[in-house]
């Protein structure tokens, strides 16, 4: 699961998967903007089929926190 | 394209955009007008127009200036090399009172809402315009699923609906005094996808962007119907698959009776999709045949079979055989003189499709699922490849015309010369002098005619009655049919006698159908009756312009000597002896009647 959040982040943000990890996040990711922030949550809500709270979406600005909150729809 | 996009993730659509080499493509210069934040819509716009062959680079202007920046300033935004400017006007923010607190208003404050939200479309429109010459698209207003004075609402033309479709009116109208200006109706996308999938509630409130993923797909989509006919890239041909697509089961197998078709289930699947066919006819689509079969059994069921709605007149042209389909498609793109990039495929075979798809990457070949014929008339309404920016008259005319060239050239490399194609063509010529019905569309033809005119004298219909009405004039037209069908009156001939000489007036034939000898016969009969007028000679005269090059030296070629040759470069004048055989007659028009 971990490996597809990385992947999607990879693949909107247009960076490079190895450059990227937990940490990860707008502060260390150049082209990671509050635009590109809202085509990251409907990329991975489209790729795990779910739907973030809203109060998660304005939250979720670093990958670890990203695959947490994924993991809190897909246990369920 | 809607039919490939609709497995596309959006996370993939970017990663493949990431990866294109996009540099070799020429550019798409699209600007976004908005007052809500719609970025996320920037990868569907990019991805259909690479899917088009085109590098977008999409420009947005800043959130709630559409106005600022339509009366001008921002020449990146708005310029000379703008393709398409797409203008967002979100009633939300546009006139929060109207979207979101009509019960509160009395009538006057509705009426002025309504009068500054024209104002501004008015003005916007105009900027725009001002700026560049780019194709606009107005993304229209959302009617409410919820109005606000509820049930109430639908009962008077005064409410949130009916004023918010006025709205949409009014900027729909202002629209079409533009050159290359479309109103797009938002509802449509939101109708296809419904209002649960359509709205972001949560994106709505943290950042003023109100749409899901799902509803940008539609909405790029629906826009770039327009983007690809401003392009040429609509498709202009449908080429069908018989067995399995046009009807159920193998006409071979199964025989006229044992095929699937009909008014009640499974045959109305069918049914529907012909139908469907037959809409994209008569907006000008020409329809074309590629099936392996054998031929006689196809037309059997397109004669005989009572459920067929797709008729053998929708038909422009068909290769039916055993040959593969890659190799027959290219024969009727040379049949029907389009390119293969206006052509779509369908078929139910995925031999067939995949086959087509690498053989000839520029068809877009679609394939008809196995056991899902319900679904095919909507595939083919939802498929938006073949919307073009206008429907004329003619292009409702335009299957016929096709069918006519293309069953003259398949013909044509049929025959071994071109006298046994000519006879082929079963030509039956009249000859007639003028009457009442005639004369219209002779004046039209004086008026219209450049190429194979000698004279280009232009009358009216009233000319042309006077010269009818006059004892010293002869009107004679000519009518050519072949056996694909009437072209109408195609030539003019005007003679005026003068003492014992008839003076050719007027010689004109429509050009399409020079190369078929009728100008032989024609110009044969015309001197046949100025002899049987008592004439002892014809004069012809020659009036270059710069278009008639063509026919500068018709009179000489048919027995006609000239005056005075040489001595003047531009007026030619020349004699025909009317005691000489009046030149021959080809020998392979099937019939020539004449009242003459």
């Amino acid at each position: 699961m971990k490996d597809r959040v990385l992947k999607i982040v990879s693949q909107v943000l247009n960076v490079p998967v190895e450059l990227l990890n937990e940490e990860s996040s707008p502060d260390t990711v150049a082209s990671w903007d509050s635009l590109k922030h809202m085509n990251l949550i409907l990329a991975l809500e489209e790729e795990f089929g779910i739907q973030f709270r809203d109060e998660q979406i304005v939250e979720i600005l670093k990958v670890g926190l990203i695959i947490e909150a994924v993991k809190e729809f897909t246990a369920a | 394209m809607a039919v490939n996009m609709g497995k596309e993730t959006y996370a993939h659509i970017q990663e493949q955009l990431n990866r294109a080499d996009l540099s070799a493509m020429p550019g798409l210069s699209l600007s976004v007008l908005r007052n809500i934040m719609i970025e996320p819509i920037e990868p569907y716009l990019r991805y259909h127009a690479y899917l088009m062959g085109y590098n977008a680079r999409v420009s947005f202007g800043e959130y709630d200036n559409i106005f600022q920046e339509a009366a001008g300033g921002d020449d990146r935004l708005l310029n000379r090399q703008t393709d398409c400017v797409l203008v967002f006007a979100y009633l939300d923010t546009l006139s929060p009172d109207l979207a979101r607190g009509f019960s509160a208003l009395n009538p006057d404050q509705v009426a002025a809402e309504v009068n500054r939200v024209q104002d501004f479309a008015e003005a916007v429109i105009r900027g725009i315009r001002a700026q560049t010459k780019g194709l606009i698209l107005w993304n229209g207003l959302e009617t409410p699923g919820h109005p606000n004075l509820g049930i109430w609402d639908s009962q008077i033309d005064t409410g949130q609906t009916a004023v918010i479709h006025r709205l949409n009116d009014f900027i729909r109208d202002r629209l079409r005094l533009e050159a290359n200006a479309c109103f797009v109706d938002m509802n449509l996308a939101l109708i296809r996808i419904g209002a649960g999938n359509f709205y972001d509630r949560r994106y709505w409130h943290i950042g003023r962007a109100p749409y899901t993923r799902e509803a940008l797909a539609e909405i790029a989509d629906e826009d770039f119907k327009f983007i690809r006919p401003l392009k040429g890239k609509n498709k202009k041909c449908l080429v069908l698959d018989c067995d399995n697509t046009l009807w159920g089961g193998i006409i071979g197998e199964d025989g006229l009776s044992g095929i699937v078709l009909g008014k009640t289930y499974p045959g109305s699947a069918y049914s529907e999709f012909q139908r469907e066919i037959v809409n994209l006819y008569h907006r000008g689509i020409i329809i074309a045949l590629c099936s392996k079969n054998n031929e006689p059994d196809v037309w059997e069921v397109f004669r005989k079979h009572p459920d067929m709605i797709l008729k053998e007149e929708h038909i422009s042209a068909a290769r039916i055989n055993w040959n593969d389909k890659a190799a027959n498609l290219r024969g009727l793109a040379s049949d029907l003189n389009i390119g293969l990039d206006s052509m779509v495929f369908l078929d139910d075979s995925e031999f067939e499709i995949n086959l087509v798809k690498k053989e000839l990457p520029e068809v877009a070949a679609i394939l008809m699922p196995k056991g899902k014929a319900v679904e095919y008339r909507q595939m083919l309404a939802a498929c938006g490849l073949f919307d073009t920016l206008t429907i004329s008259e003619e292009d409702k005319h335009r299957g016929a015309m096709y069918k006519a060239e293309a069953s003259r050239k398949s013909l044509l490399t049929q025959a071994t010369d071109m006298e046994g194609y000519y006879r082929s063509l079963e030509m039956v010529v009249v000859i007639r002098l003028a009457d009442e019905f005639s004369i219209p569309r002779i004046a039209q033809q004086t008026q219209k005619t450049n190429q194979f005119n000698l004279t280009t004298r232009r009358y009216t219909e009233a000319d042309i009655q006077g010269f009818v009405n006059h004892p010293d004039y002869d009107v004679i037209y000519l009518d050519l049919k072949d056996r694909f069908g009437g072209s109408g009156i195609v030539g003019t001939c005007i003679l005026k006698y003068e003492q014992d000489r008839a003076i050719i007036d007027t010689f004109l034939l429509s050009c399409r159908v020079l190369g078929r000898g009728v100008e032989e016969a024609f110009l044969s009969r015309a001197l046949k009756r100025a002899k049987g007028r008592g004439c002892r000679t014809t004069v012809g005269e020659y009036l270059p312009t710069a278009k008639n090059g063509q026919v500068a030296e018709f009179y000489p070629k048919h027995g006609f000597t000239e005056v005075n040759p040489g001595k003047s470069a531009g007026h030619r004048v020349f004699h025909f002896d009317l005691q000489m055989e009046p030149g021959s007659e080809p020998a392979y028009f099937k019939e020539i009647i004449s009242d003459l």
